[in-house]
């Protein structure tokens, strides 16, 4: 039989400073290149504009091709999609206050019409197109944000209602967590959010979180066997438990999403890339981000004495505030495991 | 043990139930064939397929304001909704879609469409029809000097039309209105033109983009000229000096005289002597003579009105309108028309005849309408998404089971064994549901399967830490299960809670990839823990006193 991290002692909580050193710079980066290159590379979906997938009969010369369409539609994108008989078209209509649409559609036929008169109707066939109207735009982008905060709130409420608030308070800010990590991500490689993105987005953020509860049951579990030690054990204790779980589970996780990313087509890349992202966030987040939130939690609002007494070690912080004045975790009283090493500096 | 009896009678109900619910049947429907639309009896596999999957167009409409604002947006929808579906309907398109989003919106889908302009054309058109007698008396040309004075005055001749004139004004002169000769009109006056780049001094800048036609109140515009004169008939002073109680109308067709261009504009009576509210019926005919032509027939009360206006008129041309164009060339009136007339449509198709009367029969829009979104996908791109789709689904399931089987061995082909099973009941509530499978879906799909076997993984876990505790198979397979049982319910409701938001919230695809979700995770519950302890069950009471457990 094949076991892999059985029984493991990792004192994963330690590393919580490292953890947060790195997210926080990534999530810098990523809003940062905010301001140096812009805004987020939404699909016309969200901004309105037209797009146009092409299938060409012989490879095009792209600067002719560009040329071509820069008569109708100057500073649309094109993009080699796949092979290079292919090519997708952008013309965004951002910053576009009245709602033209008409025009936007009229983008899509003189685009046609003077790819007609370059190639002649044979030489290319048009497989997709899509225009929209920025005021359909806004209101998914909008639709999108408000779907997201009222998933959190769901489970929010959940989690309050069968652990306890301080759990679902740590879920749902290491879900937010997520967001930003993975609006850097997207960002950073600059993957065009279209609604498929959005969707991955929000099924990792159900990843994530599912995840984060599977660890805190376990806590849970643990907290209700009355063993004396401090949280930070508790938790050390349960991720070690889930870990065997968390590493299947994500094996067979990713081994879908590469399934998707290598062979689904140029179509759903951006969902994969995102979701592949996505798992190992999902990882990460559930371990050294809800985990050092759940203590933070504790210690600024600890339970009431009748409440089993937890002797909450002072180290962890929430990932915002510098101090660092770690005081060493309790050793564990109840001589159940090994003694975990206190957290050296 | 007849517990045991009752779990697997279940199971196989409900495998059962999927297989049906998912097993191709015999419906009729309007298939294309060769082109044209039929109705046959086709064998469908009730799992609908998305229009990014099967290929089409997807048509958002919304209420355009541009002309006038809308007081009750919501009710006029609803108005607009009832024609735009029976002119989809009498489109013919297999399965069509036509739904109002929201208080605003409406949505067409339209599968299987590839000619885009056609479709939009049919649904955006408000088809409100006009009958309008053109002017008699001149009016336009009586106008003309202090159109061109209000032109000059503005200052901005040479901007909208510079060098451009190679023409003449000609004073029309008295047309003759018996004449039969279409190709006489305009082409005189181009001739003589003789490409003298001397401005004419007589013609304005208005009037030289203008000239008369072949009756009175027709005139035509050289195709080149037609944004000109639309920017000038758009000024507000232009519009204060036109004729009061006629209004311009363009055609809707080019003429083409000689090498020109030209594109017709009449001036019309304002008052119109009927509009297509008492149209009874329209269809589409050719004929010889008149090429194609729509007949449409009025009902009583339109045929009263029509008779006793047309017969006032006789002699006059009259121009059908439709949507604010001229619709052919105005016919002269021969004598009074009762409830029967026909619109000829100046060497159109028949297609076009066609779906002019489709959209008469269809009845007028209530308010205008603008496309908001257009989406088409063609089939070639659908089939080829699915069929990539179908191919990373294989691999993940193969993967899956890979890791499964090759991690768990004997429990793990129990694992795989309710995977599959998972698949199928998926499958079959997406289909039950009338579900549509779109291609996030189809990802979303594939993602679960990886996800899916997580409550499995769970529970063997579970297991695992039981039998290392020293405890019997029997045991340890119990309380796996009901220790792992509170992280399953945990997770799956807030992943079905997550989903329900979506899809209260989510449009589109977002909406369909929260039924996946749904879908998935109910599968998965009962598969993973429900099917999982069933097979365990089977197991345990065929092989008595077991030692092991190969988990």
């Amino acid at each position: 039989m094949i076991r892999i991290f059985h029984n493991t002692r990792y004192d994963f909580i330690k590393w919580w400073r490292h953890a947060a050193i790195a997210t926080v710079v990534f999530i810098a980066i990523g809003l940062g290149s905010f301001i140096v290159t812009g805004g987020v590379n939404y699909s016309i979906e969200f901004t309105g504009g037209t797009l146009m997938q092409l299938e060409f009969k012989q490879p095009p010369d792209v600067a002719e091709l560009r040329a071509t369409v820069d008569k109708v539609a100057p500073g649309a994108e094109i993009q080699q999609f796949g092979t290079n008989l292919e090519y997708t078209l952008r013309a965004r209509l951002e910053g576009a206050g009245s709602d033209n649409t008409s025009t936007t559609e009229g983008i899509a036929r003189k685009i046609q019409q003077v790819l007609t008169e370059k190639y002649g109707a044979e030489g290319f066939t048009v497989k997709r197109t899509e225009a929209v109207g920025p005021k359909v735009g806004s209101e998914l982008r909008r639709g999108a944000i408000v779907a997201m905060l009222l998933v959190s709130l769901v489970t929010l409420v959940y989690l309050a209602f069968r652990f306890e608030w301080r759990f679902g308070a740590a879920a749902v800010l290491s879900t937010a967590h997520d967001v930003l990590v993975t609006f850097a991500f997207i960002k950073i490689f600059h993957i065009e959010v279209s609604l498929v993105v959005v969707g991955a987005i929000l099924t990792l953020l159900g990843y994530s979180g599912n995840d984060t509860i599977i660890i805190f049951d376990r806590v849970r579990e643990d907290l209700r066997k009355a063993r004396k030690e401090p949280l930070i054990d508790t938790l050390n204790r349960a991720i070690n438990e889930t870990l065997p779980r968390s590493i299947l589970t994500h094996t067979t996780t990713l081994s879908a999403t590469a399934a998707l990313l290598i062979f689904a087509g140029e179509v759903l890349r951006p969902f994969a890339w995102v979701m592949f992202f996505g798992v190992f966030v999902a990882t990460f987040s559930s371990i050294y981000v809800a985990g050092p939130l759940l203590l933070y939690i504790e210690r600024k609002f600890p339970r009431s004495v009748t409440d089993k007494a937890h002797a909450v070690p002072a180290a962890v912080k929430a990932e915002s505030k510098g101090e660092n004045t770690p005081e060493r975790p309790a050793r564990p009283s109840g001589a159940s495991r090994g003694t975990q090493r206190p957290a050296t500096r | 043990m007849s517990n045991l009896k009752y779990r697997v009678a279940l199971i196989l109900a409900l495998v059962v139930a999927s297989v049906w619910a998912l097993f191709p049947r015999t419906v009729v429907e309007r298939v294309k064939r060769d082109g044209s639309f039929v109705y046959d009896t086709v064998r469908r596999v009730p799992l609908k397929r998305g229009l990014d999957l099967q290929g089409g167009m997807h048509l958002a409409l919304e209420v355009d304001e541009s002309k006038q604002a809308v007081a009750d947006k919501s009710d006029a929808l609803d108005r607009a909704l009832k024609v735009v579906r029976t002119r989809i309907d009498e489109f013919g398109v297999s399965e069509p879609v036509v739904q109002k989003v929201g208080s605003d919106r409406i949505i067409v889908e339209l599968p299987g469409v590839d000619d885009e302009a056609r479709a939009e054309a049919v649904v955006q058109q408000s088809a409100f029809l006009q009958f309008q007698i053109t002017d008699e008396t001149q009016a336009l040309d009586k106008v003309l000097p202090r159109l061109d004075q209000i032109i000059k005055d503005k200052g901005t001749a040479g901007a909208a039309v510079a060098g451009d004139s190679t023409k003449r004004t000609e004073v029309p002169a008295i047309p003759n209105l018996f004449s039969k000769d279409t190709t006489a009109a305009g082409d005189s006056t181009r001739k003589d033109s003789s490409n003298a780049a001397i401005p004419p001094t007589t013609g304005g800048p208005f009037s030289r983009l203008i000239q008369g036609g072949q009756f009175p109140g027709e005139y035509m515009v050289a195709e080149k000229d037609v944004a000109a004169v639309e920017t000038y008939l758009a000024m507000p002073e232009i519009q204060g000096a036109l004729p009061p109680g006629k209004v311009l109308r363009w055609s809707s067709d080019t003429l083409t005289l000689g090498q020109q261009f030209y594109r017709p504009i009449y001036v019309v009576d304002a008052r119109p002597i009927i509009t297509g509210e008492y149209l009874q019926d329209a269809k589409p005919n050719s004929s010889p003579i008149e090429g194609t032509v729509v007949e449409f027939e009025l009902n009583n009360e339109g045929g009263r009105r029509f008779r006793s206006e047309t017969g006032k008129h006789v002699g006059d041309y009259m121009a059908i309108i439709l949507d604010d164009k001229v619709v052919g060339r105005p016919p002269v009136i021969q004598s009074a028309i009762g409830t029967r007339g026909q619109i000829t449509m100046g060497g159109r198709d028949l297609q076009a005849a066609q779906d002019l009367a489709l959209v008469l029969r269809a009845g007028s829009l209530p308010v205008p309408l603008k496309i908001a979104e257009v989406r088409s996908i063609g089939a070639s791109l659908g089939q080829d998404s699915i069929s990539k789709g179908t191919l990373a689904m294989v691999i993940a399931v193969g993967l899956v089971i890979a890791i499964m089987i090759g991690y768990y061995r004997f429990s793990g082909t129990l694992a795989v064994a309710a995977l599959l099973l998972y698949l199928l009941f998926t499958m079959a509530i997406l289909a039950g549901f009338g579900a549509v499978l779109t291609l996030p879906g189809l990802a979303g799909l594939v993602l679960t399967v990886g996800i899916a076997v997580d409550a499995n993984v769970l529970i063997f876990e579970r297991i695992r830490e039981e039998l290392d505790r020293g405890k019997t198979v029997r045991t340890a397979i119990d309380e796996g299960f009901k220790h792992a049982w509170s992280a399953i319910l945990d997770t799956s409701v807030t992943t079905i809670l997550g989903g329900a938001v979506l899809y209260q919230y989510g449009t589109g695809p977002v909406k369909g990839f929260a039924v996946t979700l749904i879908a998935g995770i109910s599968a998965s519950l009962f598969s993973a823990v429900f099917v999982t302890r069933t097979f365990y069950m089977i197991w345990q009471s065929r092989t008595r006193n077991v030692q092991t457990l190969s988990i």
